[in-house]
């Protein structure tokens, strides 16, 4: 019912959308997605032509030409056919007409009622938006920031229009009146909802579909469930990841910073970790890469980093891993948990390439793994149990750090050491002379491994494999290094294999988890998934037997049989 | 609003003019007989009268008890007598008081009522030369004194083309009654109150529209547009009805201008009402006069303003609902 | 306020017509003496003649020139006018700003004053005073700067006290500033068109009043006034004389009003940045 075809918006020289295409059916509702500024409002408004600045592009509502109409034609649908409902600021309804008179106002004039009629519908829609019977003749700097919000929601749907856009309906209400509203303004199927908000929560209770806005482009597309839950555009899984709710169990983190509209290329780059060239210079398009899912990006969504393809390797009569299958997507953690014995680390040291394995295949970037060329392991590095042994103690700090690129013959002396420095602050440690000529039996257990870390960074990996990283360490070093490990991933898009026996640590760290039990991985899935509905015995086990501060088990899982 | 604020500017505002009412004359150097009375009148006095005012006045007697006597003259309604029209000044005043209500009132009606009107469609239509030329119009005409303006009507529209009558309310011994009555009364209000509304046209006008350019940006005027509401509904119904406000709140101190501006008007069209009264008063030198006058005007000021005050909070239901 | 007022009402042609019709008014004003063929108080029998070549405006009903007495007129008007506008301002400037800045009962007792004083029409105040006192130029600034200040006061209490919020002013406490120090260095300066603008007001309200009352003949009869040569013309206007007698200080009067209109209307934006004209206004 409504088509939407490269609508671009500007305001004098600000250019806010920049050839938006969208398509909404009868009865459905869409959430457009964003953060503030991103246009989600100018969209909106755009619908019923009430912006400002210069319009260019299609907007089709039921076969109307929207953008060639002329104004007597859009004084008739408005808020007759198309109503929108702002956002909750102040003096958004007029101070000096009561709020009964301002949602009997289109009812009125758009002929639909007589006034005393029109009175009492607008006196039903405001109780059943919740607003108290003797607050109908308030006046509006009378009510209270959730009571406007309830007049604009009933002022909106008045005449109960066709499409109904809805601009943060829900901002100005208190967490049980949001539930409440939101049941309400779901309850009207017939309506069409276009819904601007920055708040997912709202997103998800309320829409089919999301739109995600950024830079003033639609950036991924698709069912609001799949969008949420897996996420193909970088910005919006950096979105999801930066937004407290109680269904992520991994940390909060931020996205990169940087220009948020660069000049040219894709809207995204600067704050984009798994940019390529074109990235910078060509604007993506938009394609479906799925039967319901759309996305402009010039690598289509978030790519695969790592994948292993049925990996089987037998030691003599032991067969340690069994056919293996993982995938890990660019700036994205997966943690493989298992107790020892289970395989985990024959697989990690398969992955790279010190291990052969007996069938399977590893591959990188889409391309099989070729361990004999320098790219593999400028690509992949790996960060092993004991820093003590992994870091050799002839070497001092910066000896150990610049190793990789001594063995590469990058760079020269100043610049090799002008990176070292750049890591070892990246990792939090000072870059003083006494300090970098340090050698590692000087260093306490958190130290070393954070040098060892910073050695594996020097060559700007895109895959960490972390194996028991903090095995060695106490709890608070162990903290340190994995948020570490978390704002590296932030900052750099760095995709990590974390293998631990930990589950309450991967799932801090972690938005997948693989579990494996000898040689065989048995359950993989999303870490809140895993953590909180667990289908194997095995695995509900692990989660049982993790650490836990309560006297008591683990809540709501049960014991599984031994 | 009846806070307690307002109340006792009122209160003191009206005690200060009393005051200043009763300590003028006494300030003057010489007889206070001689001060109320003025030079001329005194001339004329036998003593027997001079000494009977004196005791009626209570002129010999101390400050306190002739400012008891004050007052209390002024609870019975006494303002002194006057010499030159020979009568209670009260009666005098009174008398003259209705002409001038009449054209102070339609003055303000007219001129308010305008103004707002035309800075509404002027505040709407910002730019446009339609605004652009009211703009320039009514700040010029803004920039004639009342008196002046006056004076050009009557020599424009009086003297030379003969279409309105120069002086007086009404046409006098003719003898007209009823209808007919009404529109000589009419006549000769037209150039009077026309001056008074040219000249004060221009402040609720400007006031009106300096508000309209601040409302139209406020966002229920987006609301009202999204609601497909008609241009004219939009301007006067969301717009207008916010951009009165400053103007209704300024009115009662218009009221204490226009009635100034009628002090002269009725000078130049020599029309019967307070203001005119007033100039045969400064020129007759008749202090109880001139007292009573600015007694009455200060005080229907006051009033004036005290019933804008109580109209205003039913306009604008923020103050009227002030917690 | 980093808009600069001066260039505000140079860049509006409202206040370019103004500013030029305010310094024609001045400068004919100041050159008065020198340019005015005759003495304006000199009496002489030849009353009530039309223009010629040595008087351009003709005499009036005393034989006395037109012409040099509207100069002197202009004198009169100008001098009341900004006199009794500096005056004004400097008081309410004074008394707004301590009330802003000074709490407490001297600020409730300031404000009473204040607002009684706006209430009360003070324009027949000052009739009656002058009834009485037959004010010249200086005592006439007097009176009309002591009775018009209210209205300013009240817009720069205002403005102080959202300025005194301000950082800049609170860090200026605490070095140990005085409030006479404060108020000197860091609020005047923002106050400055806010200031100006009220006495461009002050102004034009005193030359109306100054004319006003010489029209209704209650200010000095020696006083050469725009209002006096109106009054007096008026007693004549059956004869032809108002064209020449009437209608000259009328239009002088009215059009150094209008100057100031405009250049006040020019510089408003300076305090409502909205209130900018789009395009020539």
């Amino acid at each position: 019912m409504l088509e939407i075809r490269d609508l671009r918006v500007s305001y004098g020289k600000e250019l806010v959308l920049d050839g938006i295409d969208l398509d909404l059916k009868r009865g459905e509702a869409l959430a457009l997605v964003g953060e503030s500024g991103a246009g989600k409002t100018t969209l909106g408004l755009s619908v019923m032509r009430l912006v400002e600045g210069q319009i260019r592009g299609n907007i089709r509502f039921d076969g109307i030409e929207m953008l060639k109409a002329s104004e007597a034609e859009l004084e008739r649908i408005r808020w007759r056919r198309i109503a929108i409902a702002f956002q909750n600021a102040n003096n958004v309804l007029n101070p000096v007409h009561s709020v009964l008179d301002q949602v009997t106002e289109p009812i009125v004039f758009h002929g639909l009622m007589d006034k005393y009629q029109a009175r009492g519908r607008a006196s039903t829609l405001l109780g059943y938006f919740g607003l108290a019977s003797d607050r109908f003749n308030a006046y509006p700097h009378q009510l209270s920031g959730g009571e406007q919000q309830r007049v604009l929601l009933a002022m909106a749907i008045s005449n109960y229009p066709e499409l109904l856009i809805l601009d943060e309906p829900l901002s100005a209400l208190d967490a049980t009146s949001r539930s409440e509203v939101g049941k309400l303004i779901k309850m009207d199927g017939d309506c069409t909802k276009l819904i601007a908000t920055h708040d997912l929560d709202t997103a998800s209770k309320l829409a089919d579909r999301i739109a995600v806005l950024y830079g003033g482009k639609i950036v991924e597309e698709g069912q609001a469930s799949q969008v949420l839950s897996r996420p193909r555009h970088p910005y919006t899984r950096a979105l999801i990841r930066a937004y407290p709710n109680m269904t992520t169990v991994k940390d909060l983190q931020a996205i990169k910073e940087g220009l948020t509209r660069p000049g040219s290329g894709c809207p995204f780059h600067p704050r984009c970790t798994q940019t390529i060239d074109v990235c910078r210079t060509l604007a993506p398009e938009t394609v479906t890469i799925s039967d319901e899912r759309k996305i402009a990006c010039h690598r289509g969504g978030i790519i695969t980093r790592l994948t292993t393809s049925s990996i089987s390797k037998s030691f003599g009569l032991i067969r340690a891993v069994k056919s293996a299958s993982l995938s890990i997507e660019a700036g994205e953690t997966l943690a493989l948990v298992g107790q020892t014995g289970s395989g985990k680390t024959t697989l990690a040291r398969i992955i790279m390439g010190l291990c052969q394995p007996d069938s399977g295949t590893i591959y990188l970037d889409g391309a099989v793994a070729n361990y004999s060329s320098k790219n593999f392991y400028q690509k992949v590095q790996m960060i092993f149990q004991n820093p003590g042994q992994s870091l050799s103690h002839r070497l001092s700090v910066l000896q150990a750090v610049t190793e990789p690129l001594d063995i590469q013959n990058i760079g020269d002396r100043a610049e090799r050491r002008a990176k070292a420095m750049k890591v070892l602050g990246e990792m939090g440690l000072p870059q003083e002379e006494n300090f970098l000529y340090r050698y590692p039996h000087h260093l306490s257990g958190g130290e070393m491994q954070r040098v060892a870390i910073a050695r594996a960074l020097i060559q700007d990996p895109v895959l960490l494999i972390a194996d028991e990283p903090t095995a060695f360490l106490d709890a608070s070093n162990q903290a340190r290094i994995l948020k570490q490990l978390l704002n590296l991933q932030e900052q750099r898009g760095l995709s990590m294999l974390y293998i631990t026996h930990d589950i309450a640590a991967a799932r801090k760290v972690s938005d997948r988890i693989a579990v494996m039990l000898e040689g065989s991985i048995i359950e993989e899935g999303p870490a809140n998934e895993i953590v909180t509905a667990p289908h194997e015995p095995y695995t509900k086990r692990l989660i049982c037997s993790a650490s836990s501060l309560h006297s008591s088990q683990y809540s709501g899982i049960e014991q599984a049989p031994v | 609003m009846f806070n307690k604020h307002n109340i006792s500017i009122y209160a003191i505002a009206f005690i200060f003019i009393l005051m200043l009412n009763f300590i003028l004359p006494r300030m003057m150097p010489g007889d206070p007989v001689m001060a109320i009375y003025g030079n001329e009148a005194l001339v004329a006095m036998t003593p027997e009268l001079k000494a009977q005012l004196v005791e009626r006045f209570a002129l010999d007697q101390s400050l306190w008890q002739q400012f008891v006597a004050y007052f209390s003259g002024l609870f019975r309604g006494e303002l002194g007598y006057s010499y030159y029209f020979n009568a209670p000044a009260v009666s005098v005043i009174l008398g003259r008081l209705p002409w001038t209500l009449l054209l102070v009132g339609t003055a303000l009606l007219i001129s308010t009522g305008l103004g707002i009107v035309l800075g509404i469609e002027s505040g709407w239509r910002r730019g446009s030369k339609t605004d652009r030329t009211l703009l320039s119009t009514l700040m010029s005409l803004n920039g004639f004194p009342d008196f002046f303006l006056g004076i050009i009507l009557l020599i424009g529209f009086g003297v030379t083309l003969g279409i309105f009558p120069l002086s007086g309310a009404l046409t006098p011994y003719s003898g007209l009654s009823g209808i007919a009555l009404m529109m000589d009364i009419l006549k000769h209000l037209f150039l009077p109150v026309g001056a008074l509304t040219l000249a004060y046209l221009g402040g609720s006008y400007l006031l009106t529209r300096n508000t309209m350019i601040t409302v139209i940006k406020e966002p229920y005027m987006l609301t009202a547009k999204a609601k497909g509401l008609s241009q004219r509904r939009i301007e006067y119904h969301h717009a207008g009805r916010n951009a009165l406000l400053p103007v209704i709140t300024r009115t009662g101190i218009w009221v204490g201008k226009i009635f100034t501006g009628a002090l002269f008007l009725e000078l130049v069209f020599a029309y019967p009402g307070i203001g005119y009264l007033t100039y045969e008063a400064l020129m007759a030198r008749d202090y109880p006069i001139i007292q009573g006058v600015f007694l009455v005007v200060a005080i229907s000021v006051l009033l004036a303003n005290f019933l804008v005050d109580l109209f205003y909070s039913r306009l604008d239901p923020r103050v009227r609902h002030a917690y | 306020m980093h808009i600069n007022i001066k260039r505000e009402i140079r860049e509006s042609s409202t206040g370019k017509a103004g500013i030029i019709i305010l310094v024609i008014m001045i400068m004919l004003a100041l050159l008065a003496p020198l340019i005015a063929p005759c003495n304006p108080y000199h009496q002489s029998p030849m009353s009530l003649l039309p223009p010629s070549f040595s008087h351009w405006l003709g005499m009036n009903h005393v034989g006395q020139d037109i012409w040099s007495r509207l100069l002197y007129g202009a004198r009169t008007s100008l001098m009341v006018g900004f006199g009794t506008g500096a005056l004004a301002t400097l008081i309410g400037t004074a008394a707004g700003i301590s009330a802003a800045l000074i709490d407490g009962l001297y600020e409730r007792i300031m404000m009473r004053v204040i607002d009684t004083l706006i209430i009360i029409p003070m324009i027949i105040v000052v009739i009656l005073l002058s009834a009485y006192i037959r004010p010249g130029v200086i005592t006439l600034i007097l009176i009309l700067s002591f009775l018009s200040w209210q209205g300013g006061a009240r817009v720069i209490r205002a403005q102080t006290l959202s300025l005194k919020e301000k950082g800049h002013i609170a860090a200026a406490r605490t070095f140990g500033a005085s409030r006479l120090y404060i108020a000197w260095r860091h609020i005047v300066p923002d106050l400055g068109p806010i200031l100006l603008v009220d006495f461009i007001y002050n102004v034009r309200r005193a030359i109306f009043l100054e004319a006003g009352l010489a029209f209704l003949g209650i200010s000095d009869p020696n006083m050469v006034s725009w209002g006096t040569m109106m009054r007096d013309a008026l007693s004549y206007s059956y004869l032809d004389a108002w064209r020449w007698w009437l209608i000259p200080p009328g239009i002088a009067l009215s059009l150094t009003i209008v100057g100031l209109t405009f250049i006040g209307h020019a510089a408003e934006p300076v305090i409502e940045p909205r209130f900018r004209e789009v395009g020539i206004a």
